[in-house]
């Protein structure tokens, strides 16, 4: 199957920056932030030991490299950079300037607390409030699917030519030590064809990028990135199933959990899904109907996945570690409005549960499911620790 | 023997762009471009620059140009720079054209740290002292005692010299130009394209619309700006050696001053207080030039 | 349902401005121009006096030579006796000092000389014969041009040799034989008829229109005029400009210690200087006030280090005569400013009476014409011939010009007279009014370039020179040229300093300074550039930047 793979024990973080130098970027602008900067930290050892050869470009600012991401992805080559919270909120202006420029740049963020007040603790507001930054978005459950999904990123952006970021959690994920499979350079190389696109900054073709467009120009390039945004779905799925093929790991865009016939499915993204899992195999032994699905591709939000998949389900609960004030769970909110107007569709409860880092256990959620499962759902998401 | 100019042009920058008649940064950009050929990548953030570059779909230079956002000039191009680096181009130089609110302002921070890493990139600063492309406001570049729209009674504080800053980051080549001695420019871009690392030149280009100028007369007010030492050009080379090349000629600059409607509301105790600010900077300036 | 989508342009762009025509942004256009330089403007001749210097610049000096014998056939002479009101009207006099026009014509007309230079040949030969009366500056400039034309010309004069008051009237420390003689035989070369010794009177006239086609009448004013107090039988007073000549035929009077002059004008300065350097003191006595003295400040100048006296805004009002000496009772006056021009009137001032005493007295108090017999054939008024606006007398075909003409008494005008002359007589012969002369009349008089349109920064102050002259002690020993002429440097270098007011040099200013690259390098065109139609956008930096206003902006009011 796959001769001469790694098996190694790292965290989260240094499971990313295997990642990345299997894929070969050729700059990496770079700057530090807590809980991220083990990543970046590892490719520059990697870099100094010659096991990496790459620009890497210490900004002083997030936006700053981000701006950096951009041009030299512009001009041809293939980039990688990491942030976190404040980082990514810095960054904010160029996210959408990178997907307007189509740039299919891959970017690690670790979810963290966004100030204020100051706190490091898992919470997936801070890449969540980017939803409409037009970048396709994924969300992974532990180091070995991080590694995984940032190969598959590069793969999905370079072909609808749309930047990509990949999210695990702070600590819970960032910083947990796991076994982890690098797979070999031959392998990721079938996988990631050379980067060369058709448009760039070169003084032999000589066109240039950047002009102020007309309305009409306007709302066509918005229209040809909503395109390439739906055609995602597709794209994620088909690259997904062909590392499956070199690899052996798949993880769909979305993963049904043992909902055959389940009263109650659990819907959640990141290292929560991981709790649920636990919590559900729990609650199967005692009999009770759950099921567990994982959203793992957010943006685009897979929509017909989704529906799909809680056909005929009488009730979804909705655990959301992230929270902004007047929408309440993202999750929450994007299920539902995928959900609506389906013939047999699921009631919905929304809990937001861990908002901030809080600690919830597969005894949590097993309370929670049972409560959820006997009461009627309300409208908005509902604080529950 | 009579002044004539002879400078070498390569054909860059295309006639038909949307510059106000008579403008200085159109001048400056011709110089620039035309003297680093077609093979550059150029980054201009929102500016007048970024008007002359032209109405999409057309371009108004025959080389890559990208626009970036207003802070991010310098960090765009290190982006280029070390992308190149990575394809193993060696030739292609990259240019940034910015103005003064995208150098002296937001733009100063990704410019400070790309000096400090020496990126490989030629920045050139189009200096017309304020946010002219959005209705003429006040900008760290703008000279003491001014008016702007945002600051009606004149500026109250002084210009920032920023060719100092860039001196003491000890970059290899920092330079002042300025439109009305088209050749010295020239020179000085031709000069930054041997080299490696960053150069920086600062060039002042007075805005027709914004200093309230005739339209034909913005060669003469930089030859002014100069003459009187309000702004002299020199180089700077890895921080320390110093070359005077046009300094003051010890013209009052109340001949200056007078054919600018920004400073039509200064009384005479305020120009003999601006002669003095000029008379002291051109003084502490000297102190550099080895005699 | 899938949108019809209209071909989308990329956000990459596909082409470049320059099919983008700013030119309709325009209301003015800037058009190369060769304007009028003030020195041309003031120049006599109607000299083209940019473009000479700019080929001596350039050290084409034959070409240089070339431009000046189109309106002037002696540049050695001139260059050295010329009045210079180019120099006055000099833009650069505002800026640091005239430049050296003279000087410059000087230097080529002797290059000229000593390199053997021949006037261009004849293209042409007519048929028609041109009689002109009288040889000196006038006559000689007329002939030259006549010939050029190709008509046949015979020159009368009634002295033994050409010149006129050149070879008669001024001194050989102004202006020397060899010189003289170098450009004169170079004209007569041409194919020139000269009669020389030959007196025409009033009653020739009708003969020679006869035979002749035309008749130019430049018969000078050569009788000096006196004044009522001294008799000129006495053998102790001369007239100014028969001892000028007597000195220049090697007859010069046996003169005593102390001579008097009296007059205050070029001529009397020159009977001054000679008398100094034929031995003797002399004082000269002149009714203006010596602010107000005609003659030229650089005679006036050399005068004075010449040891000559001047003593300035006396009237003699009694002569008194015995065996050794003559005695001069004067007294001081001012002169009344509401005389009318050109008439003198001293108020004397009481209580300042003087005497003075002399062995000789030198009247040189102006020349009349004689014409006598003269009135009865041509039209004559204030003792001189009356011509038109082209220096036709009322006899159809018969001209005048020069001193025996209403005109201001300067050898470079009566040379230009000449010219003028000349081009009216081919007009009358041929019956057409206009053939492309290129005069000066033809341009409009606004349009002169004045020096606020010259950009003085490309020109970095450089001091005039001025001729030098010999020492003072040396002078004064014989008749050798007083002034000496610039060398080939100092005429590059003093060439360089020309403005070129109005006369493009081909700098490229224009080209440099326009932001929207819309002046053009054309060599196929006589302006040297070519503004691009569809890009100016009409800002004037080419005009501003121009150094010598030689582009100008108009404004379009069709378009």
């Amino acid at each position: 199957m796959n001769e001469g793979n790694n098996r190694i024990l790292v965290n989260g973080n240094h499971a990313v920056a295997y990642g990345v130098r299997l894929a070969q970027p050729k700059v990496v602008p770079i700057y530090p932030i807590t809980p991220q900067t083990p990543i970046v930290e590892k490719i520059s050892e990697f870099q100094a030991a010659g096991e990496m050869v790459v620009e890497l470009m210490t900004a002083e600012s997030e936006h700053s490299a981000m701006a950096a991401c951009i041009t030299a992805s512009l001009t041809g080559v293939r980039v990688f950079t990491a942030t976190a919270s404040q980082g990514l909120m810095l960054m904010h202006e160029m996210l959408h300037y990178a997907s307007g420029a189509r740039a299919p740049i891959v970017m690690f963020n670790v979810n963290r607390t966004i100030g204020s007040p100051w706190g490091f603790w898992p919470d997936q507001t801070d890449s969540l409030a980017q939803r409409d930054t037009g970048w396709i978005q994924y969300y992974c459950e532990h180091g070995q699917e991080s590694l995984d999904t940032v190969l598959q990123a590069y793969r999905v952006a370079e072909k609808v030519m749309l930047p990509a970021m990949v999210m695990h959690e702070a600590f819970y994920v960032s910083h947990a030590l796991d076994i982890v499979e690098v797979p070999a350079q031959e392998v990721v190389d079938q996988y990631l064809p050379a980067f060369n696109p058709l448009h760039r900054l070169d003084p032999e073709i000589g066109e240039s990028w950047g002009n102020t467009v007309s309305q009409e120009m306007f709302y066509r390039h918005r229209r040809d990135l909503g395109l390439a945004m739906e055609s995602v779905i597709d794209v994620a799925q088909k690259a997904d199933a062909e590392w499956q093929e070199l690899s052996s790991r798949g993880y769909g865009i979305i993963e049904e959990y043992r909902c055959e016939g389940a009263e109650l499915v659990i819907a959640t993204m990141g290292s929560m899904v991981g709790t649920a899992r636990d919590a559900v195999d729990n609650l199967r032994k005692e009999g009770v109907s759950i099921g567990l699905l994982k959203v793992k591709l957010f943006r685009p939000f897979p929509t017909e996945a989704v529906r799909q998949a809680l056909m005929g389900v009488p009730k979804v609960m909705v655990l959301d570690r992230n929270f902004a004030p007047g929408t309440g769970g993202f999750l929450h909110q994007e299920l539902k409005a995928a959900l609506y107007g389906m013939d047999r569709g699921p009631a919905v409860h929304g809990y937001l549960t861990g908002v901030g880092g809080t600690n919830i256990s597969p005894t949590n959620i097993a309370t929670l499911a049972r409560e959820a499962m006997s009461t009627q759902p309300v409208v908005s998401s509902v604080w529950k620790g | 023997m009579n002044m004539g100019y002879l400078i070498n042009e390569e054909k860059v920058f295309n006639s038909g762009h949307a510059a106000c008649p008579g403008c200085s940064e159109a001048l400056a950009m011709r110089y620039i471009v035309n003297t680093l050929g077609p093979d550059t990548i150029g980054v201009v953030p929102p500016s007048c620059i970024a008007i002359i570059s032209g109405p999409q779909p057309l371009s108004s230079m025959r080389m890559p140009v990208y626009q970036t956002t207003l802070e991010a000039s310098a960090a765009s191009a290190a982006g280029i720079a070390r992308a190149l680096k990575a394809k193993g181009n060696d030739h292609t130089k990259v240019v940034v054209i910015a103005g003064d609110g995208g150098t002296y302002d937001i733009g100063f921070q990704a410019l400070s740290s790309a000096a400090e890493r020496n990126e490989d990139f030629i920045y050139v600063c189009l200096d017309n002292e304020g946010y002219m492309n959005t209705g003429a406001q006040k900008s760290s570049s703008t000279p003491y005692l001014a008016y702007t729209a945002s600051t009606p009674a004149g500026k109250q504080t002084p210009k920032k010299n920023l060719a100092e800053i860039m001196a003491a980051h000890r970059i290899p080549y920092v330079a002042t130009a300025t439109t009305g001695y088209p050749e010295d420019l020239a020179r000085k871009v031709a000069k930054a394209k041997e080299m490696k690392g960053l150069s920086f030149i600062l060039v002042l280009a007075p805005c027709l619309d914004g200093w309230g100028l005739a339209d034909n007369a913005g060669p003469k007010v930089s030859r002014l700006a100069v003459e009187t030492g309000v702004f002299p050009l020199y180089e700077v080379e890895d921080g320390e050696r110093y070359t005077l090349n046009y300094g003051s000629k010890g013209t009052p600059v109340s001949q200056y001053l007078s054919l600018q409607k920004r400073y039509r509301h200064l009384n005479q105790a305020q120009i003999e207080e601006i002669q003095l600010e000029v008379d002291h900077n051109w003084q502490h300036l000297q102190r550099n030039f080895s005699t | 349902m899938k949108e019809a989508f209209k071909e989308v342009p990329s956000i990459w762009t596909t082409g470049w401005t320059d099919i983008l025509k700013t030119g309709t942004w325009r209301s003015a256009i800037p058009i190369y121009q060769k304007r009028l330089a003030p020195c041309h403007c003031a120049c006599p001749v109607d000299g083209e006096i940019p473009t000479w210097i700019m080929l001596a610049r350039r050290q084409l000096y034959r070409e240089a030579w070339s431009a000046l014998v189109a309106n002037n056939p002696f540049p050695a002479i001139t260059g050295r006796i010329c009045h210079h009101p180019c120099e006055g009207a000099c833009n650069r006099v505002e800026y640091d000092g005239a430049v050296a026009i003279n000087a410059l014509e000087q230097y080529i007309g002797d290059l000229a000389l000593s390199e053997g230079w021949t006037l261009p040949q004849l293209r042409v030969e007519l048929d028609q014969r041109i009689a002109v009366i009288g040889g000196g500056p006038a006559g000689l400039s007329c002939a030259y041009q006549l010939r050029r034309l190709g008509y046949k010309v015979t020159i009368f004069e009634s002295r033994p040799e050409l010149g006129g008051i050149l070879r008669y009237g001024i001194p050989r420390y102004r202006l020397s034989k060899e010189i003289l003689d170098g450009e004169l035989k170079r004209l007569v070369a041409l194919g020139i008829e000269a009669k020389l010794n030959h007196q025409v009177k009033s009653g020739d006239l009708s003969g020679l229109e006869e035979e002749y086609s035309a008749v130019f009448l430049a018969l000078g004013a050569q009788s000096s005029k006196t004044i009522p107090q001294f008799s000129v039988d006495n053998n102790r007073v001369f007239k100014g400009l028969d001892f000028l000549e007597r000195v220049n035929r090697g007859e010069a009077p046996q003169l005593g210690k102390q001579v008097i002059v009296i007059g205050g004008g070029s001529v009397a300065l020159d009977v001054a200087g000679t008398v100094r350097r034929l031995g003797s003191q002399v004082k000269v006595l002149a009714l203006e006030s010596r602010e107000s003295l005609p003659a030229q400040p650089d005679e006036l100048a050399e005068s004075l280090e010449e040891g000559v006296e001047i003593v300035a805004g006396v009237m003699v009002q009694k002569v008194s005569l015995s065996p050794d000496q003559i005695s001069l009772d004067c007294v001081r006056v001012t002169l009344d400013e509401t005389s009318p021009a050109g008439v003198l009137r001293p108020i004397q001032r009481s209580g300042t009476e003087f005497s003075v005493s002399a062995t000789d007295v030198i009247l040189a108090v102006g020349q009349d014409a004689v014409l006598t017999g003269w009135d009865r054939v041509v039209n004559v008024g204030q003792s001189l011939i009356r011509v038109d606006a082209n220096l036709e007398t009322n006899r159809p075909g018969v001209f005048a010009g020069g001193d025996v003409t209403p005109a201001e008494r300067f050898v470079s005008t009566a040379i230009g007279q000449g010219k003028k002359a000349a081009i009216s007589i081919d007009k009358y012969l041929t019956k057409q009014t206009s053939k492309g002369y290129s005069t000066k009349e033809t341009e409009v008089l606004e349009d002169v370039v004045s020096y606020k349109e010259i950009n003085t920064f490309y020109f970095p102050q450089e001091n005039r020179e001025t001729k030098g002259t010999v020492m003072v002690e040396q002078r004064l020993q014989n008749f050798a040229e007083l002034k000496i002429g610039f060398s080939a440097q100092q005429t590059q270098f003093q060439a360089e300093r020309c403005f070129s007011c109005g006369n493009c040099v081909e700098c490229d200013n224009c080209f440099y300074f326009c932001p929207d690259m819309a002046v053009v390098k054309d060599s196929s065109l006589e302006e040297h550039y070519r503004i691009l139609d569809q890009y100016c956008k009409g800002c004037g930096s080419c005009v501003q930047e121009c150094p010598r206003g030689a582009v100008v902006l108009k404004e379009e009011t069709e378009r």
